[in-house]
């Protein structure tokens, strides 16, 4: 069994916290992206998976067996470094075999597994040029074949795809998940970038500050994000976050956004979670909902910048301190200055509490 | 423009450094080239005069001579058939030892004192990398630098000749170990502090073990710092002088100590014979210097990773 346990894991490097208490269950074939901004912990987490790091309190299971003390040669991971870690003295045919190799592998077999990895990486052409002699991209593949030659039950990779070229990333996520679906190995993908998170995994961990936000499907974390920060990292542009209070109208609950007016009323079940609370709440609603409505029916402020992204267009509103951003298709009619009035529909309203930066969870 | 310019004006002062390039003035590139070519005459005239003597007879390089001149008028290579034994029919000067011991001294002194240097150096400089903690121990290494070797060679040449090690090539190569010991780690220790991690541990995640990764892993693609800190450390040793003329008296007297004894009463100093033997000394470090030009040129490329 190659499932992942995390069990109250905590890293410091002297007074820095590098990890607070992370509890993590990764199923045994499962894609699991660590997702979150640099300095969150998540590659601490995954040397530490590695074996590189020792935590300094916590356990890490792999199936039943527990982790610690076993050095990283023994733990039968494969990993992929950001900086792809290539020997660059020695030939690709020479890098991919250098796992087996290192196991005691009989040379046919090396021969068998170096030929089939080559094959499926398309690096079968290239199997006796100098590492130093490779382009970024192809270096990349070599260091997934080394790493994967041995079809590794866990594979690791630390962002393996953020040095490489826009074009061929596109390529390699897709190549990606077909290795995994190939292998069925348990995959823990780090990257900041949450649109390789958002492609390839089954679930993504969102990371900040040493602290694990959240964790769900991609479709989970990104329509109900379970707190502030997971709102506004997850989604280009973010969600948009306003201030405001609960308030009694006479079509229901709505959000007193103080100078920007009322909000829609709030759809039932979140009105009734929140009937009766009388702290700051923020409500918020993604960029892709908001759509134009009639006039006293939104959220009415001037545009401020209009952003063309190609497939859409992005308009910033802003009144006061408050901003929100709506995407919009190609053709909205709206220039800077003009007034637009939004809103998104009550099923994507999400509100937060204030104070905790929590979800308030709807019913 | 000095630095980076202003920070907050980057693009401006960057347009302005170009346009001073761009401007430069032909005086200015006049004095430029004539500061240039004064800076390589500085440089290789003592060596062409070097070159030249060592092919000029007698007559042409002693006192008496006639004449100074640029050129050999009658090339001869009359002062290396001296140094070397043969007799030279203008010198009648016999010698009583012949360049060939020193020479050898001087070879196996400085060859192995590089490779105790680079071994202990090497050794040293990847622990102190990988495994060591703050920078004492590093600092306190180079600043065995800050005082000349001469301030403990009274208590060296004691223990030397305690250690039967006086007037020896072993001897010699031993405290040229030593002495360049700092230099081979410093230098080595900032190649390794600058090789990624990374690299070892892809080896390490697959089972290599930490012995195995540093001999064929990291040894292998640090050839080329390797190779200029060798150079380096030996063109230390084979150029000394002091520590030669302190602990060796006859037998294993160095090129350089023994240059200095080529004079007689009738001729003074020697100096043919001694061009003669500072161009046989020149040699091996030009040969070395050659030989690791491609990895000198390269230095140090982990070509494979982009940080």
């Amino acid at each position: 069994m190659s499932a992942i346990h995390l069990q109250n894991l905590v890293k410091t490097f002297g007074d820095f916290t590098a990890l607070k208490t992370m509890d993590l269950e990764i199923a045994d074939g499962e894609f699991m992206a660590l997702l979150g901004p640099s300095g969150c912990g998540k590659s601490t987490t995954m040397n530490m998976i590695a074996g590189m790091e020792e935590p300094t309190s916590g356990r890490i299971l792999f199936g039943e067996r527990n982790m610690a003390g076993v050095p990283m040669g023994r733990r039968g991971v494969g990993f992929v470094f950001q900086n792809y870690a290539i020997f660059t003295h020695m030939t690709v045919r020479q890098n991919l075999a250098y796992g087996p190799r290192m196991r005691g592998a009989a040379q046919a077999e090396i021969d068998r597994r170096v030929g089939a990895i080559a094959e499926m990486l398309q690096l079968t052409p290239l199997l006796d040029r100098k590492g130093d002699r490779l382009s970024v991209n192809i270096l990349q593949r070599v260091a997934i074949g080394r790493s994967a030659i041995m079809e590794p039950a866990i594979f690791l990779l630390d962002e393996p795809l953020s040095n490489v070229d826009a074009a061929f990333r596109a390529v390699m996520r897709t190549e990606l998940k077909q290795l995994q679906r190939q292998f069925r190995q348990t995959m823990v993908y780090v990257t900041h970038d949450q649109l390789e998170a958002m492609t390839m995994a089954d679930r993504i961990a969102v990371m900040d500050h040493g602290v694990l936000q959240q964790v769900g499907t991609p479709l989970e974390v990104y329509n109900n994000p379970a707190n502030v920060f997971v709102a506004r990292f997850i989604g280009a542009p973010g969600m948009n976050l306003l201030k405001g209070r609960p308030a009694e109208s006479d079509r229901g609950l709505v959000v007193d956004l103080g100078p920007l007016g009322i909000t829609p009323p709030l759809p039932d079940d979140l009105a009734a979670a929140l009937r009766g609370a009388r702290g700051e709440v923020l409500y918020g609603f993604r960029p892709e909902h908001a759509a134009l409505v009639p006039d006293r029916q939104g959220l009415a402020m001037p545009v401020s910048f209009v952003e063309r992204i190609g497939a859409r267009t992005i308009v910033h509103l802003s009144e006061g301190e408050s901003a929100v951003k709506a995407v919009f298709e190609n053709d909205v009619g709206l220039s800077i200055g003009q007034k637009a009035v939004v809103a998104p529909p009550a099923s994507s309203v999400r509100v937060f509490d204030a104070a905790t930066g929590l979800a308030v969870k709807a019913g | 423009m000095e630095g980076r310019g202003h920070p907050f004006l980057p693009s401006a002062s960057k347009r302005h450094q170009q346009s001073s390039q761009m401007k430069r003035s032909i005086p200015f590139e006049i004095f430029r080239y004539a500061a240039i070519l004064a800076a390589i005459a500085v440089t290789l005239v003592p060596i062409l005069w070097m070159v030249s003597m060592a092919f000029k007879p007698i007559g042409e390089w002693s006192a008496t001579g006639a004449e100074l001149t640029w050129w050999p008028k009658h090339p001869t290579l009359a002062n290396f058939q001296f140094v070397f034994g043969e007799s030279a029919n203008d010198l009648i000067v016999a010698l009583d030892h012949t360049a060939l011991k020193p020479i050898l001294s001087s070879l196996l002194s400085a060859v192995f004192g590089t490779v105790i240097a680079m071994s202990a150096g090497t050794a040293a400089a990847y622990g102190l990398s990988r495994f060591g903690s703050g920078q004492n121990l590093p600092l306190a290494l180079i600043q065995l630098r800050l005082f000349p070797p001469m301030a403990v060679m009274i208590p060296v040449m004691i223990m030397w000749s305690f250690l039967n090690f006086n007037d020896s090539w072993w001897g010699l190569a031993l405290i040229y170990g030593i002495v360049t010991l700092p230099f081979a780690f410093w230098l080595m220790k900032t190649f390794f502090d600058d090789m990624p991690r990374e690299i070892e541990e892809a080896a390490l995640v697959e089972g290599c073990s930490r012995l195995r990764v540093f001999t064929r892993i990291t040894l292998p693609m640090m050839r080329a710092p390797l190779a200029s800190a060798a150079l380096f450390v030996f063109i230390l040793n084979w150029s000394d002088y002091l520590i030669a003329l302190l602990l060796t008296t006859r037998e294993w007297v160095t090129i350089p100590v023994y240059m200095a004894s080529l004079s007689s009463s009738m001729t003074g100093q020697l100096y043919g014979a001694k061009a003669a033997l500072g161009l046989i000394a020149a040699v091996p470090p030009v040969i070395m210097g050659i030989a690791i030009q491609r990895h000198l040129v390269r230095g140090l490329t982990f070509g494979a990773l982009k940080q």
